[in-house]
């Protein structure tokens, strides 16, 4: 196990460099320059020059790369262009809010997911089924810059249960996660029922129910639990995605999280904003991907036993 | 499945518990985007200088005709490249209790002009070669050159000496003397001012999405909402009872540029066709709306230096014969491209443009790209035809930069390569006029020059809104939307009905 998880851990280190230095020479590929955004318009070519050489922008690319890698290794993430503030700093002001989100949605999407998905196994071909079937075809079609301003409407302006946006105590929290929720529920509901019902069809599920066990028993202990096991994998993923920023649903509802901060940065061409944050999102892709082989170990006695 | 239960249940309970912020009686105001820096000698973004204009005094402001006025002091012009402050006796002390005193504004503009500052504004205070404090309320600044509008430059806030030398974070902690000082930063997109005169708190919320603040008006989770919303969002709030509209002119500027290096547009009466295929009004009436004004030039008539020309009318027959006449018709159409941003407001203001062209003959490809690209690429010249707007000019010293022979990028703006000898002359004669009126004139005459040989088009001057909850009164909108007027703002207490807004 422990052999399984350095080597795992290694090749995650070359991915993460891999990241990192192709996300530096991309992002000096793109037109835009970074100067321009921060100085305006109006600014003279003096002051563009003298802020560029601040920048250390006019120093060949592989020297600034060297310059980034190095200060990386210290654990340094450099300075922000635009605000000129610490951007670890920035990143912990803004990851407590993104880890809240999507936990709050992957909650969501799961208390929703499994007992729709189970529900539609179970009564295959009924209406139940169908009924499940069209929420999770709704869910999955509607977007969430959509979704997010009519429950708004629904329930912040007409109702008046919630606040529109902001983080604002927890009641801020629901509508985010609803929308953010919705759409992954919907995947996943489609995926419990499809392995729930591949499941139920195996022989020791007529077993269970020969040996006289309730169908609640044989659906909760012998169904789920061994359908579970691609459902993990797609909730590893969609965590990491999730981490590594909810863009749309952030910036509808006003949450100050990482998405919402990468993107803005990509917009004004704040380079070591945009490095840090892809590499955190690398980080945290990596990290979930060892978790959740970890957690596969954990739920399937066979994959730990085969491990040992 | 019971440990995972109890799992996500746990989580739940640790989220309940932390998330946890009361919410304060302080009238909110959203914003677009939110400010940057509250340093005032570094900060270039819009938001960032409205707030700092709040939070710092600056000795020089200006009035409805751009024309630099007094603020913290008055000025005298003792020699051509000699200028004397005197600091107005009833100022308002720093923020901690301290006097404002001449040391500090030279401390300000010498911490801007110091190179290892890398301030953004150092270039723009170039020609200053002293600054001598001559006692606690008077100082002189000592010029390398004359330069008859150079009190206008001395617009940055002052900063107290003792904070610039200690090394004070003023970008986080600003440290003025504005009728407003800082509560409480806690995150980025959330920003809380005291008013010093009374104690009332504002807070600027950064909401991007233009629907959600509108939503948070109506809800009574914002009370102001000044510009950055589309045209249907503003009619719509107007029809809202608990909420009140109000429109001001404005003198932000937009045009249409022409690339004068392609030799398409190099020809004149392809560029005057173009004014004249662009139904301005309509645009402006549908797309705009409020109190947007057509432009003849890109300062608005109230400027000290503007203009108030009729500039080409709409007259789809005369462009259909300047096109003509350039040898472009039915058998050889004219095929452009319109670069503008992904803004969406920018977008269908395109595409109308674009139909309106397609009227006379003219067949035009849009192209949208983020702001970034796209002024990479209208630096660069890599355009045919583009559309931006000038935002907040001041001082004409914006037509050197702008159609100056010698500042095509990255010298300066005069991104269309435009070449003009009369129009050097013009800028030049009137940056070294000493005698205000003849300033003027030199400067209208340039605008004239510019009409008539058409680098740009100038389409409007956007008008400025304010929505606000109908218990917020007080509020004046300002021609170049700044915040200044939050100073008289007041929340009428709950049960008082009155007219709508102050008058």
């Amino acid at each position: 196990m422990i052999q399984f998880l350095v080597s795992r851990l290694l090749s995650a280190l070359v991915v993460v460099f891999g990241v990192v230095c192709l996300v530096f020479l991309l992002l000096h590929l793109v037109p835009g320059d970074p100067v321009d955004m921060m100085l305006g318009e109006s600014a003279r070519p003096a002051d563009r020059a003298a802020l560029r050489e601040a920048l250390g922008l006019d120093r060949p690319l592989l020297v600034q790369l060297g310059e980034y890698l190095g200060g990386l290794a210290q654990l340094d993430l450099g300075t922000s262009f635009h605000s000129r503030r610490p951007i670890t700093d920035m990143l912990l002001e803004r990851l407590p809010a993104t880890i809240e989100l999507a936990v709050a949605g992957l909650l969501v999407a799961v208390l929703i997911a499994f007992p729709l998905g189970a529900l539609a196994a179970v009564r295959k071909d009924t209406p139940w089924d169908q009924g499940a079937m069209t929420f999770s075809l709704i869910g999955v079609s509607v977007p969430n810059f959509w979704l997010g301003p009519v429950l708004i409407l629904v329930f912040s302006l007409w109702l008046g249960w919630f606040p529109v946006s902001g983080r604002d105590g927890i009641v801020s929290l629901i509508l985010p996660a609803i929308t953010l929720g919705t759409a992954l529920a919907a995947v996943l509901s489609r995926m419990v029922r499809s392995t729930l019902l591949e499941v139920l069809s195996e022989d020791y599920i007529r077993t269970a129910r020969a040996k006289g066990l309730s169908e609640r028993q044989v659906v909760i202990h012998h169904g789920l639990r061994n359908a579970l096991l691609p459902v993990i994998t797609l909730l590893g993923l969609q965590l990491g995605t999730l981490l590594g920023g909810a863009v749309i649903t952030e910036t509808v509802f006003s949450w100050p999280g990482v998405g919402k901060l990468t993107v803005d940065a990509i917009l004004r061409r704040d380079y070591p904003v945009v490095q840090a944050s892809v590499l955190l999102i690398s980080v945290t892709y990596v990290v979930v991907n060892v978790l959740t082989d970890l957690v596969y170990a954990w739920v399937d006695p066979r994959i730990r036993e085969a491990r040992a | 499945m019971q440990r995972i239960g109890t799992g996500l249940l746990l989580v739940a309970c640790a989220l309940l518990s932390a998330c946890a912020e009361a919410p304060s009686d302080a009238i909110r105001m959203g914003v677009a985007s939110a400010p940057i820096t509250l340093d005032p000698r570094y900060a270039t973004d819009a938001t960032s200088a409205r707030l700092n204009r709040l939070l710092y005094a600056q000795l020089v402001d200006f009035d409805a005709s751009a024309r630099p006025v007094a603020a913290l002091a008055q000025w005298q012009q003792l020699a051509p490249t000699r200028y004397r402050f005197r600091l107005d006796p009833a100022r308002a002390s720093f923020h901690d209790g301290s006097a404002l005193t001449a040391a500090d504004v030279k401390a300000t503009y010498d911490s801007v002009r110091d190179p290892t500052n890398d301030s953004p504004h150092r270039s723009s205070l170039e020609m200053i070669e002293r600054i001598v404090v001559i006692d606690e309320h008077t100082v002189d600044f000592e010029l390398s050159r004359p330069d008859p509008l150079f009190p206008g430059y001395l617009v940055i806030g002052v900063l107290p000496r003792k904070g610039i030398e200690a090394g004070h974070p003023f970008d986080r902690r600003p440290w003025g003397s504005g009728a407003f000082e800082l509560a409480a930063w806690p995150v980025e997109g959330l920003l809380r001012l005291e008013r010093r005169a009374d104690g009332q708190l504002f807070e600027f919320l950064h909401v991007s999405d233009s629907t959600v603040r509108v939503l948070k008006l109506l809800r009574g989770e914002l009370d102001l909402v000044q510009n950055d919303l589309p045209p249907e969002l503003v009619r719509y709030l107007e029809r809202q009872p608990h909420i009140d509209v109000r429109h001001r002119e404005g003198g932000n500027f937009s045009y249409v540029g022409f690339n004068l290096e392609d030799p398409i547009l190099a020809d004149l009466r392809v560029r005057r066709a173009i004014a004249h295929a662009i139904d301005r009004r309509v645009i402006a009436w549908h797309l705009l709306g409020g109190e947007t004004r057509l432009a003849a030039g890109l300062l608005p008539p109230e400027h000290w230096a503007g203009v108030d020309f009729d500039a080409y009318r709409y007259d789809p027959a005369r462009a259909r014969s300047l096109l003509a006449e350039a040898g472009y018709g039915a058998g050889s159409p004219l095929r452009l491209n319109y670069r503008t941003t992904s803004d969406p407001l920018r977008l269908r203001i395109a595409t109308v443009i674009q139909r309106q062209l397609h009227d006379v003959g003219i067949q035009v490809e849009l192209s949208s790209f983020d702001w970034a690209t796209f002024y990479a690429d209208i630096k660069a010249g890599r355009f045919q035809l583009y559309s931006l707007s000038w935002v907040g000019i001041k001082s004409p010293d914006i037509f050197r930069y702008v159609f100056h022979s010698t500042s095509v990028p990255p010298a300066g703006a005069n991104r269309g390569r435009f070449q003009d000898a009369l129009v050097d002359g013009l800028i030049e004669a009137a940056e070294t006029a000493q005698e205000p009126a003849r300033r003027a004139r030199l400067y209208q005459e340039l605008q004239k020059r510019l009409l008539e040989t058409l680098p740009f088009v100038p389409l409007w001057y956007e008008g400025q809104f304010v929505a606000a909850r109908t218990d917020i009164h007080g509020y004046e909108l300002s021609a170049d939307g700044d915040y200044d007027s939050l100073a008289q703002v007041q929340r009428r207490p709950a049960g008082v009905r009155e007219a709508r807004f102050a008058p």
